[in-house]
């Protein structure tokens, strides 16, 4: 019988899209207008390097550093402006909003 | 035709929804934003301004951007976004009104300005046939909004000059103040935006066209 672990699936690393409000970007700006967020999601657990691996066995000898051993999913490179009209009608423009590539880094 | 009663209804908003997922639309509308929002309204580069509203109109389908500018609205907020699409603070407005047959002669210096005033004037003309049927030149709304349109980033950008939502007035930023005995061919000029039925019923067919796809 499986587990319930193991029927989770585990996706890869990944673009993903969420649809928010400029509000819910709770970034200090009112705004109804929808804007699409994209944001990186999923396992990096196939992406383990050597470094990954030692750096693991060798944590003991390191005497509680703030180290990591697992590549994470990140952005590895990000869209360019979103531009946007508020609620008190004057625009905006924010920089680095979303990700357009992702990464295990 | 806004059937979600949870919200106010505001089919400019959704127009920019619709743009906004769609990659090249939110694009190009950053960028004119981004370019004719740069500093205070004397600061803002109003050549580049015009430039990159061009490149929006050229470059994004018209579902999207007529979406965003012929949006119809029941509603002052509604209309107010309408109004505000083209950044008119910088690609509109200047501090002083000059007169529109000043206006005219400096658009008739620049070719390309003066081609799509030429295509206004023909695609959106009231000849007096016109003015009796309430429609456009051949019955063609899209070509009076197309030529419409084309006029914005030139010198005789047009826009609306309030936020009312359905009786809007249309208007290049200029007035007939100081005309001298050309007052009467001026107000013939102006009226041909300010009181346009062609133009005015083809952008209302527009907004409530069902030949268009409802924004997402």
């Amino acid at each position: 019988k499986r587990t319930k672990r193991a029927r989770k699936v585990t996706t890869p690393c990944s673009l993903l899209n969420l649809e928010v409000t400029v509000s819910q970007l709770e970034l200090g700006y009112e705004g109804d207008e929808t804007v699409l967020f994209r944001y990186c999601s999923g396992k990096c657990s196939a992406s383990r390097r050597n470094y990954d691996i030692t750096l693991a066995s060798v944590k003991k000898r390191l005497q509680g550093k703030k180290i990591r051993h697992n590549p994470c999913c990140r952005p590895t490179s990000y869209e360019e402006d979103i531009s946007f009209l508020d609620n008190n009608y004057k625009y905006h423009t924010i920089k680095e909003l979303s990700a357009s590539q992702c990464g295990c880094v | 035709h806004c059937l979600d009663s949870t919200r106010p209804c505001n089919p400019c908003l959704d127009a920019t929804k619709a743009c906004n997922l769609n990659e090249t639309c939110r694009r190009q509308r950053s960028a004119y934003i981004d370019t004719c929002n740069k500093g205070p309204q004397d600061g803002c580069n109003r050549k580049r301004c015009h430039k990159s509203l061009r490149q929006f109109f050229d470059r994004v389908q018209t579902e999207h951007s007529y979406g965003l500018l012929f949006c119809s609205c029941p509603n002052n907020a509604c209309a107010e976004r309408r109004r505000q699409t083209i950044v008119p603070s910088c690609s509109f407005e200047e501090k002083a009104k000059p007169n529109c047959l000043e206006l005219r002669r400096t658009c008739r210096l620049d070719p390309l300005c003066r081609s799509r005033l030429a295509d206004f004037h023909k695609n959106c003309q009231m000849t007096p046939v016109q003015q009796l049927s309430n429609s456009c030149p051949n019955e063609d709304y899209q070509a009076c909004l197309a030529a419409y349109v084309g006029l914005i980033g030139t010198d005789m950008t047009p826009n609306y000059m309030d936020s009312t939502p359905t009786n809007f007035t249309i208007s290049p930023w200029c007035s007939c103040r100081g005309s001298g005995n050309q007052e009467e061919e001026c107000e013939r000029f102006l009226q041909d935006f300010r009181e346009n039925t062609c133009l005015r019923n083809a952008i209302q067919a527009f907004g409530y066209g069902t030949d268009r796809p409802k924004p997402a």
